[in-house]
């Protein structure tokens, strides 16, 4: 077991297009990260230098404090779960596991205890035998990982192990992950583009954007705290709304209505060269029904009216999507991120917003809803560079702080 | 319905079949027939011959010049079928996995290669072939073969290295084989379909190629089966050769059948389903 530490890591590949630029990234021993990001962020290309599968540009990789850059795949003793398995298919569940170990040139019966033992956490006694053309894809994912666990390695490292497993199973095997890294202890990289599967299983997250670190953080901090535009509009789910707000005489105009800004933000506004236009966002749960919104708290908040269009019952909550007037919220990270989500021709007119209320909540489709939204829970970003002006000393305030 | 449906798809496709098997097999069972027919009755047009014998086998076997000619075919093809199918393998695998320069022309000019008519390159090889003396000898009939044979070799065997997912051999390089292992235990194995394939397409074309043996040889020391054929007079020199023709005919089919009835095992398709998803 070791740490892994990136030391301005790039990747250029021949034929010039920088796919990872400058990642610094110190992964503690024992500790659960995991790479997010959109399809083309550089996440996998950055697991696979790690792996020693592609080239490292620039930069040093240290495993366990020693440079890496050179090693072949198998000198660094790590073990990696491909995002399509890659089981042997001539081999059998046992061979497959074996391999790695017959590489090693172990003995026949430290193997097969070895192997055994790997079987049985991840409960494949029972299949050990088999041609992996006859598992299911549950189990095919659960034979990788135990090829990957049954030699003990200084880390793991899993590109997107679980996004071939269809929903259900995907919830069981991340719940599997988990508890075989806490058992185990050993260093693992994760990379997913799935932010759920990046919230439940990380100690800490790094979020990549077009081959750049945007924000590195356990889950937590980057959800209440998220640095840039980028992150805030990735992490969560539904995600956060986000409002084209105007600068206005130490006001901010929304089609939420006027928002009051505190002391430390009005003076970052007053700058000369400060932005007039910013973008508003909020997330879901910082709205509620204003009936059910007691006076003390009523205060530290918003109220506004809107249409409501559909009302979705889940039961602990219900999701409320309101239609408000105004204009889009428009930066290159929202559209990057709509992209992603493949909603990126999705316009209709206005803005729509989800919020999330109180089951309790007396709210039906078609009417005229009072809603209120928390100001302290806000976040304001510049549509320019997507930096959240909210955040001071890396802790988000709100609009109100002074 | 449903049943009716298939009951009848498969009345119409067996019919097709056998068909298709007929058109392709009548030829052979009759060379196989004349082949036992005693020379009175060669001429009679049964299909059954009414006198078994096995005079023309014994006849062809006895003459020294269809066993040398057997033993430099079988040695020839499979000489020329070994090299082809080793360095077929190595260029087709960089071609699947490597992106190198050249690589577009090296592909169009193997392809070059395979369309060149034959008989143009008959009266070049056989003056080349002369003048360094591999004329009449074993590797000047391998070398043509070989140059023939290697295009379709690598054709073949790129589209199977191309079917085999690259991840595997990512996994054991991380499993800690070397390349060499990971060819060796992983990609080796899984190729192996596409090996015997093209060996036996290989072999095929060695085996039956009669103009390159006809213009290269001169005389037994490399006489392959097919021209010796043409040769052919009989025990007499005024005995009708037709019977004995024939029977060199299934011999030197059975070689054939028995190659590829011996690999057909191990082309089992869908060898590699269960390596990735899907």
């Amino acid at each position: 077991m070791a740490e892994i530490v990136l030391d301005k890591v790039s990747k250029r590949f021949p034929d010039g297009t920088d796919a990872v630029r400058d990642v610094d990234l110190e992964i503690a021993d024992g500790e659960f990260v995991i790479l997010v990001g959109p399809s083309g962020c550089g996440k996998s290309t950055t697991l696979n230098m790690i792996a020693g599968l592609e080239d490292i540009s620039s930069g040093e990789l240290r495993i366990g404090g020693q440079r890496v850059n050179d090693k072949a795949p198998r000198d660094r003793d790590i073990a990696m779960v491909f995002q399509s398995y890659a089981l042997y298919p001539n081999m059998t569940v046992r061979e497959n596991m074996a391999f790695p170990l017959r590489l090693q040139k172990l003995d026949r019966e430290t193997i097969n205890s070895k192997v055994e033992e790997a079987a049985k956490v991840l409960e494949l006694t029972p299949l050990l035998d088999r041609k992996p053309a006859n598992l299911s894809g549950g189990q095919r994912q659960r034979v990788a990982m135990g090829r990957a666990i049954v030699r003990q390695p200084k880390a793991f490292l899993m590109d997107e192990p679980l996004s071939n497993l269809d929903a259900k199973l995907r919830v069981q095997m991340r719940t599997v992950v988990s508890r075989l890294q806490k058992q185990l202890g050993t260093t693992t990289v994760y990379v997913t583009h799935d932010q759920t599967e990046a919230m439940t299983l990380g100690d800490r997250v790094v979020i990549m954007r077009g081959g750049q670190v945007q924000q590195v953080g356990p889950p937590q901090e980057l959800y209440d705290h998220p640095r840039n535009l980028f992150v805030a509009g990735f992490i969560g789910s539904p995600s956060m709304n986000f409002l084209h707000a105007a600068v206005e005489e130490g006001k901010l105009r929304t089609a939420l209505g006027d928002v009051p800004v505190g002391d430390r933000l009005r003076r970052e506004l007053e700058a000369a060269d400060a932005p007039r236009e910013l973008i508003l966002g909020v997330r879901p749960e910082h709205f509620e029904d204003a009936e059910l919104v007691d006076a003390e708290t009523r205060q530290r908040g918003l109220e506004f009216e809107a249409p409501v269009e559909i009302v979705e019952s889940m039961g602990s909550d219900k999701y409320v999507y309101l239609t408000v007037e105004g204009e889009r919220a428009s930066a290159a990270e929202l559209e990057e991120l709509a992209a992603d989500a493949g909603a990126a021709d999705l316009t209709g007119g206005g803005a729509n917003l989800v919020t999330r209320l109180s089951a309790e909540s007396s709210v039906t489709e078609g009417e005229n809803r009072r809603v209120w939204f928390n100001l302290e829970k806000i976040h304001l970003f510049d549509p320019a560079n997507g930096r959240n002006l909210t955040l001071h000393e890396g802790r988000a305030a709100g609009a109100l702080a002074s | 319905m449903a049943t009716e449906t298939t009951t009848r798809a498969r009345l119409r496709w067996g019919l097709l079949d056998a068909v298709v098997v007929v058109f392709a097999l009548i030829p052979v069972l009759w060379i196989a027939s004349l082949s036992f027919k005693t020379p009175a009755t060669l001429t009679d047009g049964k299909f059954i011959p009414r006198e078994w014998t096995l005079e023309n086998y014994r006849t062809i076997f006895a003459t020294d010049q269809f066993v040398r000619a057997l033993v430099n075919s079988i040695g020839i093809a499979l000489i020329a079928t070994l090299i082809a199918v080793v360095l077929g393998a190595m260029a087709a695998y960089a071609i699947a996995r490597l992106d190198f320069p050249g690589k577009k022309l090296l592909v169009g000019v193997s392809l070059l290669i395979a369309m060149f008519p034959q008989v143009s390159l008959v009266s070049p090889l056989f003056e080349i072939e002369r003048q360094v003396g591999l004329f009449d000898t074993w590797p000047g009939l391998i070398l043509p073969h070989i140059t023939f044979a290697l295009p379709l070799a690598i054709y073949t065997l790129s589209a199977f290295f191309k079917q085999i997912p690259w991840d595997l051999e990512k996994a054991a390089k991380m499993d800690g084989a070397t390349q060499g292992q990971a060819f060796r235990r992983v990609i080796a194995p899984l190729a192996a379909p596409g090996l015997f394939t093209t060996a036996i397409l290989v072999f095929i074309f060695c085996w039956n190629d009669f103009l390159f043996a006809i213009t290269l040889t001169s005389t037994e020391r490399a006489r392959t089966v097919p021209v010796a054929l043409s040769f052919f007079t009989g025990a007499s020199q005024f005995e009708d050769p037709t019977g004995a023709i024939c029977a060199a005919a299934v011999v030197i089919t059975v070689p054939i059948i028995l190659f590829v009835l011996f690999f057909q095992r191990r082309i089992v398709s869908g060898l590699t389903s269960g390596a990735v998803k899907g």
